[in-house]
């Protein structure tokens, strides 16, 4: 599909104007914002260690756009899922996704390469999810599907809970948020948002290896 | 610019925190008429569809297909096609060409040329014609019954609340998915020990959705979507014909079944080619007729607030209601999704609905506070009850609901509470405590309750569906200790599942468990004084309202 992106501006602009931020109690970090280098290392492979959560972002995430609905740069989520991972004594890979955009089916797909099964499938716009190997693909283990209330302190909840599911552990699923006034607020922006990762599917491709480092 | 104070107050108000963008044809950003749908066309060779709204058969997409090939009436659909499309729209309005006869022509109408009939039409004359069209003659209303902590006491009061207003169909759903057992059961307890007959759904992934069901668990199911564009099927991993078999699943088990599908789903999913969001839906409106299935959830659904924003798109949401009823299905018309933060907006919304009357108003009305539903919240909620009630006595409209004394809704949460108290006892699951029992009886919503041990809960959910617990299990639970009433209402809605009647379209079950459907409740308005006219006991039922006051109530 050809998008003429001057429009796509203008459309964003119109949307973002008029809609407040949500009150979400964002717990301030003193890294917040700061860069991220993501460098592609051709087709990812499956994993064969254990102790890995694969972490699968969508195809324009922190490459084509950079910050989710709420305007939480893609940096400091990543960031935070994997300071998740690794302080339960988990490692994290991360790969982008490309044959969908849908959220289900990156993750589903990474749990196939990951070396526990587990596996985190992010969004640019942010809807998150955990999913495991041999559960249907739209099925999980725990959806974060309102991506308006999701901040650091949620995804960092993310990293730890894929981590312990990865141990073989049934930790509590973390608190859900619902906020009956993000759809008015924030469906024309999200419908945005995703048309503009959709324009980077692309059909059958395999998913790649992503090299991170956060500057 | 200096402010003008006006507009400073104008800014403050609830509607302007809503979402608005101008119409973006390119991308599907539009409701009504995009300058690339599609002109009305069709030709037909030996019974074939051979070309269909300008594309001839050799470059169908498969859903083109799948319409041409199940979906269209090729006896009438040459003499359909060639009617004008006011004429068509005439024939919807007025009281003197009786439903049938609509239904024929529409069979033989291509989407291209239904977009095009309602292109010509206002919002009250499709009110008009959705009177006609609606294919159950006494209207009806659903509701949703979720939790943020996915308690299961709290989900079996609401029920028990919510069936005894009046709700005939209610849909769960979960905020973890390893919860869907015990929604599921504590859902059909509730339901049942509110009013005999009530219809349960718990809307999750189709294999798990379908299980339960086949468990007798849950009696129908809903949520089985289908889109407009083939990339979104593709998507999924599904075409119209996985969900074709999935439906004739359900059917074969005695499941009551009806396909999902709303304007703006396609733009969400970032696939519309282009096309108006009300042309792409009444593609999903043709799969699901030619998938044979008895009934369609649609008018926007859960994408609401992409219609919403565009012009004329509360408009399509009525003309893709209408276009259901007019394919001779059963509809369940949305009003269930929150879009607005005005009170006006979301009221007017619904009174197209409402005031014609639908299968399902709302599908479903949110029988929890909104902070506790986890479909993301509904157009109304518990806090609108009593809003709800007086609306339907103002303007003598039926919209499914009764109103309830204080009294009558403590006792019948009391009770759910105890029943699922006493099936969890039975089964071996995580104890409820007679706290929890009394915090649900009185309880707004999870706020109210006591916290659970949720990793246990889970583990008990999983073994549930290991030992294979059905709902001839429930029965006996409950018969075992002394909820015999609600065991037979349970044990009267798996019969259902046997005899098969509540697969006829629009079916519900009364109080006795009979079927009301469209083939024995059909709706015939033919004008005043014809189709639905409440009863004499049911006007008693909306009139009673516990804030009016009586000339008793006076010391004169």
């Amino acid at each position: 599909m050809q998008i003429n992106e001057q429009l796509i501006r203008e459309i964003v602009k119109q949307v973002l104007s008029g809609m407040e931020q949500p009150q979400a109690a964002s717990k301030p970090a003193a890294l917040l914002g700061r860069s991220m280098t993501l460098v592609e290392k051709g087709e990812a492979r499956p994993g064969t260690k254990a102790d890995e959560v694969i972490i699968a972002v969508a195809p324009a995430f922190g490459k084509y756009q950079n910050k989710t609905i709420v305007n939480v740069p893609h940096s400091d989520v990543l960031r935070e899922m994997i300071a998740g991972i690794e302080e339960e004594g988990v490692k994290a890979r991360v790969i982008r996704v490309l044959r969908s955009s849908d959220v289900a089916f990156a993750a589903h797909d990474a749990t196939k390469l990951s070396g526990s099964g587990i596996a985190i499938g992010i969004q640019s716009r942010g809807t998150t999810v955990i999913h495991q190997k041999d559960l249907p693909p739209l099925s999980n283990l725990e959806l974060f599907s309102q991506s308006p209330l999701l901040d650091l302190e949620v995804y960092r909840q993310i990293g730890r809970n894929a981590a312990k599911y990865a141990k073989g552990e049934s930790p509590t699923p973390v608190p859900t948020r619902n906020d009956q006034m993000a759809r008015p607020k924030f469906q024309a922006k999200a419908a945005v948002l995703h048309i503009k990762e959709t324009e980077h599917v692309v059909p059958g491709a395999k998913p790649i290896e992503l090299e991170y480092s956060f500057n | 610019m200096k402010r003008s104070k006006r507009f400073e107050v104008l800014a403050a108000r609830p509607v302007n925190q809503d979402g608005f963008v101008v119409e973006w044809p390119e991308v599907g950003l539009i409701a009504m008429g995009s300058p690339n749908d599609p002109k009305p066309s069709i030709k037909i060779e030996n019974g074939k569809v051979i070309e269909m709204d300008g594309v001839p058969r050799a470059k169908f997409d498969f859903i083109d297909q799948f319409i041409a090939d199940y979906a269209i009436d090729v006896t009438i659909a040459d003499q359909a096609m060639a009617m004008e499309d006011t004429d068509i729209a005439k024939m919807l309005v007025d009281i003197h060409v009786p439903r049938e006869e609509v239904v024929k022509v529409a069979r033989g109408l291509t989407a291209a040329k239904l977009v095009a009939v309602f292109n010509t039409m206002n919002v009250v004359e499709m009110m008009m014609a959705m009177q006609k069209m609606r294919a159950r003659k006494i209207p009806s209303n659903q509701c949703h019954i979720t939790n943020t902590k996915d308690n299961p006491v709290l989900i079996a009061a609401d029920a028990a609340e919510a069936a005894m207003r009046g709700f005939d169909e209610m849909e769960t759903t979960v905020a973890v998915v390893r919860y869907a057992p015990f929604n599921a059961l504590s859902l059909q307890i509730g339901g049942q020990v509110g009013r005999g007959g009530v219809l349960i759904q718990c809307a999750l992934e189709e294999a798990t959705e379908l299980l339960l069901g086949m468990r007798g668990i849950t009696a129908y199911a809903e949520t089985i979507s289908v889109y407009g564009t083939e990339n979104v099927f593709v998507d999924g991993d599904d075409t119209p014909w996985s969900k074709a078999f999935l439906a004739s699943a359900y059917a074969s088990r005695g499941l009551k079944m009806r396909f999902t599908s709303g304007t703006g789903s396609e733009v969400q999913m970032g696939y519309a080619e282009g096309k108006s969001m009300l042309y792409l839906e009444i593609r999903c409106i043709m799969i699901t007729r030619g998938a044979g299935v008895q009934g369609l959830q649609n008018g926007s659904v859960s994408c609401v607030g992409v219609p919403a924003a565009v012009p004329s798109g509360i408009r399509a949401i009525l003309a893709e209601n209408l276009c259901t009823t007019m394919l001779d299905m059963e509809v369940a018309s949305s009003n269930d999704q929150t879009f607005t933060h005005s009170d006006i907006r979301r009221t007017a919304r619904t009174l197209m609905q409402m005031l014609p009357g639908t299968d399902f108003i709302c599908s479903g009305y949110s029988g929890t506070p909104n902070y506790d539903n986890m479909f993301a919240g509904s157009n109304w909620d518990v806090d609108d009850y009593d809003d709800w009630n007086i609306i339907q006595r103002d303007l003598m409209v039926d919209g499914g609901l009764r109103p309830a004394s204080e009294e009558e809704v403590i006792a019948v949460r009391n009770k759910a509470a105890k029943a699922l108290q006493a099936v969890f006892k039975e089964f071996g699951f995580p104890a409820i405590t007679d706290e929890e029992v009394e915090a649900a009886t009185y309880a707004h919503g999870t706020k109210d309750m006591p916290g659970r041990n949720i990793v246990e809960d889970l583990k008990a959910a999983e073994d549930m569906m290991k030992r294979g617990i059905t709902g001839v299990d429930i029965v006996k639970a409950l018969a075992k200790n002394g909820f015999t009433d609600v065991a037979e209402n349970v044990l009267g809605t798996l019969k259902q599942r046997i005899s098969g009647d509540y697969l006829h379209t629009s079916a519900i079950l009364d109080k006795d468990l009979n079927v009301i459907s469209a083939v024995n409740c059909r709706n015939d308005y033919r004008g005043p004084g014809t189709g639905y006219r409440m009863s004499k006991e049911r006007w008693d039922e909306i009139k009673n309202i516990r804030q009016a006051i009586s000339p008793s109530d006076f010391d004169v």
